[in-house]
């Protein structure tokens, strides 16, 4: 162990000490996370675009399902949990039931934007005209109402509005009834009425133009300065788009060490193979690491949100620098010279890292875009990343991702250690 | 004596992109007494370094096996590691570092650490005569330098055998007889196995207690000067330079039989020096005679009357060059 950390220390300090490298791993990083960090801030594309929203209908009428209705139509981009949940768990339940405390859970944490909770005698209530009240649980400021909130503001205020009409109308025809002396109306014939009006008045108001346009860029993660979400967004994707470049520059430097005779000197060492393999795999992930580190400390200087889940946040960044190693060390057996080497670099970097959404979110191109864009590695630590940092996730909302950027990695070295050339 | 190192039937196989094979070592024994200098003689592309690189550990032979201090280079390759030291042909260094640091890394590798790896360090320099230098980039060393610090990197674990594959090659004459000149001093001050492979003929004499001779892949012969040059007889060498002519083995045969002391011609005709080159070798007649310097009138006028136009001549004694042209038909340098 003490050898494989003695060559890694003598790599990393051969690394630094050469300052052609210090532009890629410092200076250009971060200033293109400060520049794509504050444009996307400043035109609302840092954040995410579907805002995660837990529902629970303890009503289950027609009303109550006229409300969930509306509120999906409100605002495009909640997607109502359960309900609205797709193939690919966007909800992040798992397939487990959502209770009542679950969502509470889930809510408290951040997690999800919300909970809205309609409460059993909604749709009663408001038949009766009488007071109710929605459950809504969110870590946003009550006194900055959010989008979620607002739209739930304003899908409430139709409902009552339409409540209060037929409310005004029940007690208009009892006041006229009894005025003119008529004879009562009938129940039944009163309830289809005042169900009509009430179905009617809903329409009228839904069919008003909206006097809120809701946008996510406003969302209730969104501090006071717009362009603080865009290095959520800048931060994490220029980070992985130069650990790519830094990581895979390790292909030129393998060759170099093979020309240069040194890693044949390492080889004459009482050393196994597997010590210097290792060592060489240490070296190329310490650098992909040390490159997320610079970036990130940025982004947390700038305001940078990084979730509630350091040690998640730190498996999905280990994940993809070795994923990215794997990749360097199964391309470096074929890699004929140092010219080629570079050139695979450019190729590679700038071709995954926009494919994977590092430049900006994937959920912003078409959907057959974003499943291509899943053959790049970055798309997997992008996801993760968005996951504890957008919306709050935990170790567990990760695992998948981690799951497949370790498969691949496995894969890719199984290649590389394979086919390392010692000689 | 004790053995130091041990081969047997090492062979290496390598796979050409076509597919096909090439077989660089084919078979070598080899016996390397404690203590002795042993250098491994051919020209390039024998398959020295194929071979020394199989007995350091370096390249996985195909075939075969070496034991270094009776550890099995393939079976129990740390053991074997540990009693050598290793300077390759290449200068092994890490160009960004200072000779110090280089040598303060590779000592860790063994090991060494604190005042133990400091002082040694320092007695490497010291030894190679770069204690000014130590603090400066290897990149800004000279050819001769660079290899010196090479050495100095190949000792740091105080071996009991080191290799040395062509430790002289592109440097200065001063370099060159300076690294000789510390070969020496490693084994007669320090006792030292040294194993050196040179293609250069001069070197091998100057150091070498033993010597093997390799060509395509096999040792051709094996022993100590005396014993070798035996085996071509005490014939001496008279090497002429001819003008560029046709030489029919007719000739040679007729020049053999006329002139006495003759006992064998070798006719070389030039040679393009490379594929992208215009100039060629010169043609090259080497006569073995004994008594080459009386014979060398009656072969001259001989070689004229056969309208063989002289351009220069050398008489050469008996030594690896001509053990190496009597074995292979060619020249070292060829």
């Amino acid at each position: 162990m003490r050898s494989i950390l003695t060559i890694i220390l003598n790599d990393l300090k051969i690394f630094f000490s050469q300052r052609a490298n210090l532009p890629g791993l410092l200076i250009i990083p971060v200033l293109l996370t400060l520049v794509i960090g504050w444009s996307l801030g400043q035109i609302g594309g840092g954040g995410p675009t579907r805002l995660r929203v837990d529902l629970i209908d303890l009503d289950q009428t027609s009303m109550s399902a006229k409300l969930i209705e509306d509120l999906r139509s409100a605002n495009d981009a909640i997607v109502l949990c359960p309900l609205d949940n797709d193939a690919e768990d966007f909800c992040r339940l798992r397939e487990e039931p959502l209770q009542l405390e679950r969502a509470i859970e889930r809510a408290r944490t951040g997690r999800t934007s919300a909970l809205i909770v309609i409460p059993a005698g909604f749709a009663a209530a408001l038949e009766e005209f009488e007071i109710f009240s929605v459950d809504y649980y969110s870590l946003s400021d009550p006194m900055q109402p959010g989008p979620v909130l607002q739209s739930l503001n304003a899908v409430l205020q139709r409902a009552s509005t339409a409540s209060m009409t037929t409310g005004v109308a029940a007690a208009l025809l009892t006041n006229l009834t009894a005025a003119f002396e008529l004879p009562p109306l009938e129940t039944e014939t009163l309830d289809g009425f005042l169900g009509a009006l009430y179905l009617r008045s809903q329409e009228m108001l839904t069919e008003q133009p909206a006097p809120v346009r809701f946008r996510v860029a406003d969302a209730e993660s969104a501090s006071e300065d717009g362009s603080m979400n865009g290095f959520n967004q800048s931060a994490p994707g220029m980070g992985s788009l130069y650990v790519m470049f830094t990581v895979l520059g390790g292909m030129a430097v393998l060759l170099r060490e093979r020309s240069q005779w040194t890693l044949q000197r390492l080889m004459a060492l009482p050393l196994s193979r597997a010590q210097i393999l290792g060592a060489k795999i240490g070296v190329y992930f310490s650098l992909g690491m040390i490159q997320y580190f610079i970036v990130f400390a940025v982004g947390a200087a700038l305001g940078m949100d990084f979730g509630s889940s350091p040690a998640a946040l730190l498996a999905v960044m280990a994940a993809f620098v070795l994923c990215i190693t794997a990749l360097t060390f199964a391309l470096a057996p074929w890699i004929k010279s140092e010219g080629q080497a570079r050139g695979l670099v450019l190729l590679l970097s700038l071709s995954l890292a926009p494919l994977g959404g590092a430049w900006w979110p994937l959920e912003i191109v078409p959907e057959f875009m974003q499943t291509l864009g899943h053959l790049s590695p970055v798309a997997w630590a992008m996801d993760g990343f968005h996951d504890l940092i957008w919306y709050n996730g935990g170790f567990i909302d990760v695992l998948p991702e981690i799951g497949v950027l370790i498969s691949a990695s496995v894969v890719l070295f199984a290649i590389g250690i394979r086919r390392f050339k010692y000689e | 004596m004790q053995l130091m190192v041990e081969a047997r039937n090492l062979r290496k196989t390598y796979k050409r992109p076509d597919g096909s094979t090439i077989e660089a070592v084919k078979g070598v024994d080899l016996e390397i007494r404690q203590g002795e200098i042993f250098s491994l003689l051919g020209p390039n592309g024998a398959g020295k370094t194929t071979t020394i690189s199989m007995i350091s550990g370096l390249v996985e032979p195909t075939g075969g096996d070496a034991t270094i201090g009776g550890y099995s280079i393939t079976k129990e390759p740390m053991a074997a590691k540990r009693l050598m030291g290793f300077v390759p042909q290449e200068i092994a260094l890490y160009p960004e570092l200072s000779a110090r640091q280089n040598l303060a890394f590779f000592g860790r590798m063994y090991g060494l650490g604190g005042k133990e790896l400091s002082r040694r360090v320092d007695e490497l320099l010291e030894f190679v005569d770069l204690s000014d230098r130590q603090n400066d980039r290897i990149d800004t060393f000279s050819g001769g330098m660079k290899r010196r610090i090479n050495l100095a990197a190949g000792l740091l674990n105080s071996p009991p055998l080191i290799y040395m594959d062509e430790p002289t090659v592109g440097i200065d004459p001063q370099s060159r007889r300076r690294i000789l000149d510390t070969v020496k001093l490693l084994r007669e001050e320090q006792g030292m196995t040294v194993l050196y492979t040179t293609h250069l003929m001069e070197e091998a004499q100057e150091l070498s207690d033993r010597v093997g001779i390799m060509d395509h892949g096999e040792i051709i012969a094996i022993g100590t000067q005396t014993e070798l040059t035996q085996q071509v007889g005490e014939e001496d060498r008279l090497e002429f330079i001819i003008g560029a002519q046709e030489f029919e083995e007719s000739l040679a045969e007729g020049i053999q039989q006329e002139t006495a002391g003759v006992t064998r011609i070798l006719y070389n005709p030039p040679e393009q020096v490379s594929d992208d080159s215009s100039e060629s070798t010169p043609s090259r007649l080497t006569v073995f005679a004994k008594r080459g310097r009386t014979a060398l009138p009656q072969l001259i006028q001989n070689l004229d009357a056969a309208g063989v136009e002289i351009q220069s001549v050398a008489v050469r004694e008996p030594d690896l060059e001509a053990v190496f042209l009597a074995l292979t038909g060619r020249a070292l340098r060829d």
